[in-house]
């Protein structure tokens, strides 16, 4: 198939004639060549053996086997990291809110006050969005110890970086008329961002909120691994401790808590749209 | 009231915007500016509210020259100065009756309306204004959904809610349809009988014929007239078109 598609200053078109149709050819073929090999690198850095899935499949069903029936003796027990889990995540979203919107305010370029507060907002804003949240809670549990605290340390610090980007986009975007309008009216600038700019974004940072409020719960799981409390780290324990019935029942319990979350905040968000 | 003395704007790329311009409104007039694109129209009105800073000459509002203030003071003075524009710039997502309101933000401290709030006084006062314009009925719904011509009279009713000697006005019905439109600028008309001295940039040569006590007609950054609006021959409009255009 010709492509023939006439470019300025060539003499003829693209792929029109033999030639072009070579050229077009070995083109593909390196392409695929190269997605073949990008594929194939793949499989040996990630070792990749499927026929050990196979011959080693029994070990997994030993553990299923054993992880049944859940052991729901133990719900009262999960009760307490359950709220935990919960609550390192809400703190991390607050935390994450309250240094953000500030931040990204700094960060957006049609709003910040000067060039220099611009690019140490995104500096901030970098930082802490670059280093995963799972360091963020190792440095925290050095610095205060194990428990719930340092796990919403870590998911505030790591929203932060989330939420600032994402905030400081949603200022950037928006539409700057009402806002250069109330300016003439001689609001002050603190007025203009309360009457204005909050107004017009506020559904949009809550909707992002949300969402992220919903990425720090499964956070705040995988944090418990770490030392963070909650239920991660009674998951942990009880992989430990090989008491797989209760692994099984806190499996269903972190199930209902992701899906639950997941259909709030995607309800609230549609709402707010 | 609005008296400006030798304004000119040359911009960066050495394009002369405005040259030694001069014109004058009078409380209780209403001026019509006539030009085609690029002529300056729009120049004019960003040196008068001094969201651009003229390169040489004088704006001012009864005996304040803007042109030789900055920040705080400028502010001030300018909060006799409102502006609507083609668009009605308003908050869509707040209510019509707040819209207005917020155009008395500037008269109130800084504390009572950093969070959102507006003094009830002013809330009482923009369903006055909003009764002025005609849409007292519409107090509590979202601007978002109003018409255009709906929304330019609420972006009306927040100009006056800043209570205005001056009031600027840039293709205040570019978007509109016609009936709308002059709605729109027998409002105009009725405000400048007010006591308010009015200066509108339009486009509509009939509307300026229509509503205005005077017209001018800008040419590339040049006054080309200033006449009252019985004065103004078809010939001198359309050479102000014509001019642009060639």
């Amino acid at each position: 198939m010709s492509l023939g598609i006439a470019r300025p200053g060539l003499e003829r078109p693209i792929g029109s004639g033999a030639w072009g149709r070579g050229v077009a050819i070995a083109i593909r073929c390196a392409l695929t060549l190269l997605a073949l090999g990008i594929v194939i690198q793949m499989f040996i850095v990630v070792e990749a053996r499927p026929q050990d899935l196979v011959t080693g499949v029994h070990g997994m069903a030993d553990i299923i086997r054993r992880a049944l029936p859940p052991d729901f003796s133990k719900l009262s027990s999960a009760a307490w990291p359950t709220l935990q889990t919960l609550d390192i995540a809400l703190f991390g979203t607050l935390v994450g809110i309250i240094i953000a919107v500030p931040l990204a305010l700094l960060a957006a370029a049609n709003v910040t006050p000067s060039r220099y507060a611009y690019y140490a907002a995104r500096a901030v804003i970098g930082l802490t969005r670059s280093v995963p949240d799972l360091v963020w809670a190792l440095l925290f549990v050095t610095a205060v110890g194990l428990g719930p605290f340092p796990g919403g340390l870590a998911l505030g610090v790591h929203s932060v970086g989330m939420l600032g980007r994402l905030f400081a986009e949603t200022i950037e975007q928006m539409d700057m008329a009402p806002i250069h309008a109330l300016e003439l009216t001689g609001a002050r600038r603190i007025q203009v961002f309360s009457h204005g700019i909050i107004p017009t974004v506020l559904p949009t940072l809550l909707g992002i909120s949300l969402y992220r409020m919903d990425e720090n719960i499964r956070s705040s799981l995988v944090l418990g691994f770490v030392g963070a409390g909650g239920i991660g780290f009674q998951l942990l324990t009880a992989m430990n401790l090989f008491q797989y019935q209760e692994v099984s029942l806190l499996l269903i319990i972190i199930f209902v808590i992701v899906l639950t979350a997941e259909r709030i905040s995607a309800a609230l968000r549609e709402r707010l749209a | 009231m609005l008296r400006v003395c030798g304004l000119s704007q040359r911009y960066p790329n050495g394009k002369l915007a405005l040259a030694d311009f001069e014109l004058t409104v009078e409380a209780g007039e209403l001026v019509i500016v006539l030009g085609g694109n690029g002529s300056g129209k729009s120049t004019l009105l960003r040196c008068i509210t001094r969201t651009l800073k003229p390169s040489a000459g004088q704006v001012w509002l009864g005996g304040t020259d803007l042109c030789a203030l900055e920040g705080e003071k400028l502010r001030r003075a300018r909060l006799e100065l409102a502006m609507i524009w083609q668009h009605a710039s308003l908050v869509r997502r707040r209510s019509v009756l707040t819209n207005v309101a917020t155009g008395a933000l500037g008269r109130h401290s800084t504390f009572r309306t950093a969070f959102g709030r507006l003094p009830v006084s002013e809330l009482q006062e923009a369903r006055g204004h909003l009764a002025d314009v005609g849409l007292a009925d519409l107090a509590e719904q979202r601007a978002g959904t109003l018409s255009g011509g709906q929304a330019q009279r609420v972006a009306i009713a927040r100009a006056l809610a800043q209570r205005p000697r001056v009031l600027l006005a840039d293709e205040p019905v570019a978007s509109l349809d016609p009936e709308a439109a002059e709605e729109i600028m027998r409002l105009l008309q009725r405000l400048a009988r007010s006591r308010i001295a009015v200066l509108c940039v339009l486009h509509q040569v009939e509307l300026a014929y229509a509503f205005a006590d005077r017209v001018i007609g800008i040419r590339a950054g040049r006054m080309a007239f200033n006449l009252p609006r019985d004065q103004v021959s078809r010939d001198a409009v359309h050479r102000l078109y014509i001019n642009e255009a060639a």
